[in-house]
């Protein structure tokens, strides 16, 4: 009985610092909440960051920004694509560039005067080559306007049309009917308007298209542009002008 | 009697208001979730990049995505983070919180309007995230008229 007493005095002489400690933690424990959220969200963005730079294959030899350091991805050769391809620059070129790329897609549409530019500057030592990879259905017109650049490939004049598709890509991106777009393209560039209306749902196109898709599937592309160099996908924040270029130089570089 | 039952209504008001301050608290976080999501997409190149999926390249690679040098993701996940402390603050009493908590929800009802708005009339395109920020971004507006109704 004396024992018990005895706690409740010694609990009572402590309420008064249980109080004030419960005061205290009253106070602080809304910052210690906010705080450990900022932290985790902090975390969670550092980790999904790394998670993001890794998805996208980094290659090697950080010198200048351009390249993630500390890995070098397998080079990828996938299925062949449709035959010929369609090329810019000497097969004997050290530096191979392969873009698959979709007509309508506005990131294509800013890397077109890079790789434009990329070509005229590395002239005979760069390959750029286009495969198709239209995203259809998330854009409507992609697979009309690789079939026009298909068909104009057939006569021989692919990178006009590519150009042209490119360049005016925001103009025939919001219209409904793009058929008679192309065909004002088609007559642009000279082209032989009765075969290439007969091409353009011919077997032929769109075997090609379809030849390039599997080539992409093969090698893992998931979205556009999706550039490889020498067989190593370049990483999609690579992709302005001066860090390709520092990437296609290391290219030339190592085959020295 | 009159006193004990007033006090006892205080006692269902001031716990329907902290429900509501958690409940705004779990939506803010996943508003943050959302935007620092598209905050790292945007950082990485990840989200201009064109994929299966339509609207978001079009959406997040358009000059709206970039307000003063800053993608605008990070802007709303610093709303949202904003959202979650004076949620918390107000849930452990602090009075000016919840006014403030109110003004910045209708703030940021009024920019997903307009981003809405941009998405539909001048991008034609929508960005399931974007939307799904929107939808938070309302319900959060929602829960923020009531509780300034039952101030």
């Amino acid at each position: 009985m004396a024992a018990i007493s005895s706690d409740r005095l010694r609990l009572l002489w402590l309420q008064p610092w249980f109080d004030e400690a419960s005061k205290h933690m009253k106070k602080i424990l809304p910052f210690i909440i906010i705080l450990l959220v900022l932290g985790v969200a902090l975390v969670s963005a550092w980790a999904l960051k790394k998670h993001s730079l890794s998805a996208v294959t980094p290659v090697a030899n950080n010198v200048t920004g351009a390249r993630p350091a500390d890995s070098n991805p397998p080079v990828v050769t996938g299925v062949p694509g449709s035959e010929p391809p369609h090329t810019l620059g000497p097969d004997a070129a050290p530096a191979k560039l392969e873009e698959f790329g979709d007509f309508e897609c506005p990131p294509c549409g800013i890397l077109h005067p890079i790789l434009v530019e990329m070509h005229k500057e590395f002239g005979d030592r760069l390959q750029i080559t286009f495969r198709e990879f239209p995203l259809a259905p998330a854009h409507q017109h992609a697979i009309a306007a690789a079939s026009a650049a298909e068909a104009a490939g057939l006569q021989g004049k692919f990178w006009e049309m590519h150009d042209l598709l490119y360049e005016n890509q925001k103009t025939w991106h919001e219209a409904f009917d793009v058929r008679p777009i192309f065909e004002g393209y088609a007559k642009q560039i000279g082209l032989d308007m009765n075969r290439y209306q007969n091409d353009l749902n011919g077997d032929q196109v769109a075997n090609r298209i379809l030849q390039d898709g599997k080539r992409g599937h093969s090698m893992g592309v998931k979205g556009t542009p999706t550039v490889f160099l020498n067989g190593r996908e370049v990483p999609f924040e690579s992709l302005p002008a001066d860090k390709l270029r520092v990437l296609i130089n290391l290219e030339l570089t190592n085959h020295r | 009697m009159s006193s004990e039952s007033s006090t006892a209504t205080a006692d269902v008001t001031a716990k329907r208001r902290n429900l509501l301050f958690i409940v705004i608290g779990v939506l803010s976080l996943c508003g943050l979730a959302d935007a620092i999501y598209l905050t790292i997409e945007h950082i990485t190149g990840q989200s201009v990049r064109c994929t299966i999926v339509a609207g978001c390249s079009e959406v997040l690679s358009s000059s709206y995505a970039v307000v003063g040098g800053y993608p605008l993701a990070s802007i709303g996940a610093l709303a949202y983070f904003t959202v979650f402390s004076l949620a918390i603050l107000a849930m452990f009493g602090y009075r000016i919180a919840s006014q403030l908590l109110i003004l910045l929800v209708l703030a940021m009802c009024l920019v997903s309007l307009w981003l809405i708005y941009l998405q539909a009339f001048v991008i034609h395109a929508f960005c399931q995230f974007c939307l799904l920020s929107a939808i938070i971004t309302f319900t959060l507006t929602g829960l923020a008229l009531f509780l300034w109704k039952t101030r």
